[in-house]
């Protein structure tokens, strides 16, 4: 019974997340990951700057009107240079690919030194 | 004068190390310890003395404080930049090489005294040799000085006023508390580092000197959650950031030395209970103290940009040639012991007590990865292509989010972890009760707070955990006996898990908007109303400051802008802060004028929670110190 009670629990919860789906992703994922440039270290989702907003009001645009992430990269780097975006690793790839091999290759080694042959 | 004294001293203090190394009766080196420990809070003493009588003759002191300075941050002004701040490193350096000789040091083990004295020596040998705070003005510049000489009885210049420490600096008294115990911590590691040299050289190689780093490490991992936590505090409480943690190169700096301790205080319990992990306990004894160096290093360089980095010549190069002498000296020291770490015992209950702190172990140290790689890469990629990168929160979210949610699940079982396997469907049916009413909590939250899976897998989580952990420790406290290290883990535990309740809901909760308002008007945010006074300005020695009073029903906080004179620094926000359990809203001047001010609002969600899972956590110390 009490397992039961559980496991119903369990599904409800793991099915909130489904109906709060939010259909505003691509604006959000972008904009949490440009840095506002008159700001210290925000990026322009979290800024409450005038010049933030102005930023958000060309990127609502330029997804509304369905550029590609590449358009909308481009726009931007070309104006701020590459240190406007603050998640890199979506192109420079081997910065998640580093830590990744480094940790495996450590859990590795520390499994091997550890096991009951 | 002062100047004169001060680089005098500094050379017998420098001589007294020498003598240290050298010496071999007991009753000596520990005459010399006390010794190196009086010279260095006289030391101490003599640079407080030139602050507090604006000594201007030195040069530290005129570029770093002000005749209109106050008294406590003419205090702390002694830590405010490079110089001054090697000086409270050495004098905290000698107050723990006392601390090692009464506790940790053993006749037989002379070595450690050698060991210890000579990263001393380095140190004190930085502001011998290189620059010091005591180096008299030689040359004025318009204010304060521009040139300074490291040899007494120069011919001094005094310059008429003194530059004034920098602003962010002399803001709020946290700043007279926040370095030296963050300081208290960091080099407090240099304990465990002497204590596993020492032994392995000396072949003294039973589990002794995993107890004894262990329990030399517990006290400065308190010191620097405690000043990590109040560093946070200080940036979210007093300078108006907005926020208590950025992923700042210099915040990850002091992040990677307390992921080490933490695994290390975990894999020495393993070590002293079953004999294994013996050469990764002695590499985590000495990265922890490395990870120190390397940390100073990347932060007082130069190589980086960041609020907390005052770099100065050529300290960067003399921490470099230190941390790679450490490091050899670690590599060599582990080379000759293959022998005893291949004794280590291997494990077979991997989802035993042992698996666990293991996997904590793994977690902890992949964590550290992470953070090492995202501080660094930067910097490799500069040098490489010319162009600047950004790492922003998302780098971690997506790597550290993951691993943080490992580790609360780890934390869970840690309440009555079975030497043999645990039996999950058992440990299920025995804490039923707990997991489901865990479940109803989540799922309250979760329909009453925008809800993702990142969300929903954290607050499940933390809430067992608390719940579960909570449970046994109340059940022992009405017994009355909370004493020793395992109580202090569940403290600690409890902590972490109350934090990252808070954390979770803070990150995915908080909003801000900009308004200009003026005067007598009325602000409606988050459903409710704030009016918006009169503001003010207050006149004071060192700096004006324009107060805006803020009113939510009766409650009047000031929201201020602090202006400091002597410095070309733009204005400090302070915030005004309305705080309950579940949010604070935390506004911001951006810009005042005579007729219309443009403020910062947020709601910034889980804060209060945050500080007391920190508070709970640095807490951990209580049973330990009963034991002890």
């Amino acid at each position: 019974m009490n397992k039961l009670i559980t496991i119903t629990l369990l599904i409800l919860l793991l099915a909130i997340p489904l109906i709060n789906q939010d259909k505003d992703t691509r604006y959000e994922n972008w904009s949490s990951n440009i840095l506002c440039p008159v700001c210290q270290g925000e990026t322009i989702y979290d800024s409450p700057s005038e010049y933030a907003e102005d930023m958000r009001i060309i990127l609502r645009e330029q997804i509304d009107s369905g550029l590609t992430d590449d358009e909308i990269y481009n726009y931007w780097v070309i104006r701020y240079g590459e240190r406007i975006i603050t998640n890199p690793q979506r192109r420079n790839l081997e910065m998640i690919v580093l830590p990744i091999i480094l940790i495996s290759l450590f859990i590795l080694g520390f499994m091997r030194s550890t096991k009951d042959e | 004068m002062i100047s004169n004294i001060g680089i005098i001293v500094t050379w017998i203090s420098f001589v007294n190390l020498i003598f240290l190394l050298f010496s071999k009766s007991n009753l000596q080196i520990h005459k010399l310890v006390r010794l190196n420990l009086f010279i260095h809070f006289i030391l101490f003493c003599l640079l407080e003395i030139g602050l507090f009588i604006d000594d201007f003759s030195i040069s530290y002191i005129a570029n770093y404080s002000a005749s209109t300075t106050p008294p406590i941050y003419k205090f702390a002004s002694l830590w405010g930049s490079l110089d001054g701040s090697i000086l409270l490193w050495n004098f905290v350096l000698s107050i723990y090489f006392l601390v090692y000789i009464k506790y940790f040091h053993k006749k037989e083990l002379l070595v450690g005294i050698k060991i210890f004295s000579s990263i001393l020596i380095f140190f004190v040998g930085y502001t011998i040799f290189s620059s010091s705070p005591f180096a008299g003005c030689i040359e004025l510049s318009s204010i304060g000085c521009a040139n300074s000489s490291l040899l007494p009885f120069e011919n001094l210049l005094s310059s008429e006023y003194g530059r004034g420490p920098n602003p962010l600096l002399q803001n709020h008294p946290l700043m007279a508390i926040h370095p030296p115990i963050l300081y208290a911590g960091y080099i407090g590691l240099v304990m465990p580092f002497v204590i596993s040299t020492s032994h392995l050289i000396m072949k003294k190689n039973n589990n002794e000197w995993v107890e004894m780093a262990e329990k030399a490490t517990f006290f400065p991992w308190i010191f620097l959650t405690a000043g990590i936590s109040l560093g946070a505090a200080w940036s979210y409480e007093v300078l108006g950031w907005g926020g208590y943690w950025a992923w700042d190169p210099v915040e990850n700096v002091s992040f990677i030395p307390w992921l080490l301790a933490t695994a290390f205080l975990h894999s020495a319990k393993t070590q002293i209970r079953e004999s294994t992990l013996i050469n990764w306990n002695y590499s985590l004894s000495c990265l922890m103290f490395l990870s120190t160096i390397f940390g100073t290093f990347i932060t007082r360089s130069g190589v980086l940009i960041s609020v907390h980095a005052f770099s100065n010549g050529n300290i960067g190069t003399y921490l470099l040639i230190g941390l790679s002498i450490f490091t050899a000296f670690y590599l060599l020291v582990g080379s000759k012991n293959t022998q005893y770490f291949l004794t280590a015992k291997k494990l077979n209950n991997w989802f035993g007590r042992s698996g666990f702190f293991i996997a904590n172990n793994i977690v902890l140290f992949s964590a550290t990865i992470v953070v090492f790689v995202g501080t660094v890469y930067p910097i490799f990629y500069e040098t490489l292509y010319d162009r600047q990168l950004t790492i922003g929160r998302s780098f971690y979210d997506t790597l550290v989010g993951p691993l943080l949610l490992i580790l609360l699940l780890l934390i869970v079982f840690s309440e009555k972890l079975p030497n043999k396997n645990l039996n999950l469907s058992e440990w299920i049916k025995g804490n039923q009760k707990e997991i489901n009413i865990s479940l109803v909590i989540s799922i309250a939250m979760s329909l009453y707070y925008e809800a993702s899976y990142k969300f929903i897998f954290t607050i499940f989580a933390s809430t067992v955990l608390v719940i579960i952990l909570s449970k046994n420790l109340l059940s022992y406290i009405k017994k009355g006996k909370i004493s020793g290290s395992y109580w202090s883990g569940q403290i600690a535990h409890i902590g972490i898990g109350i934090f990252a309740i808070g954390l979770i809901l803070n990150v995915t909760q908080s909003y801000s908007k900009e308004v200009i308002t003026s005067p007598g008007s009325t602000i409606e945010f988050g459903g409710k109303n704030y009016s918006i006074n009169q503001p003010y300005k207050e006149s004071k020695d060192e700096k004006d400051v324009i107060n805006l009073p803020i009113a939510k029903n009766n409650k009047i906080k000031n929201a201020s802008l602090n202006i400091f004179k002597n410095s070309s620094q733009q204005a400090i926000s302070s915030p005004a802060i309305f705080r309950n359990i579940e949010s604070d809203t935390y506004v911001t001047i951006k810009v005042i004028d005579e007729e219309y001010f443009k403020l910062i609002i947020r709601k910034n969600y889980g804060i209060f929670i945050i500080w007391l899972g920190l508070a709970m956590t640095t807490f951990s110390i209580y049973p330990r110190i009963r034991n002890e």
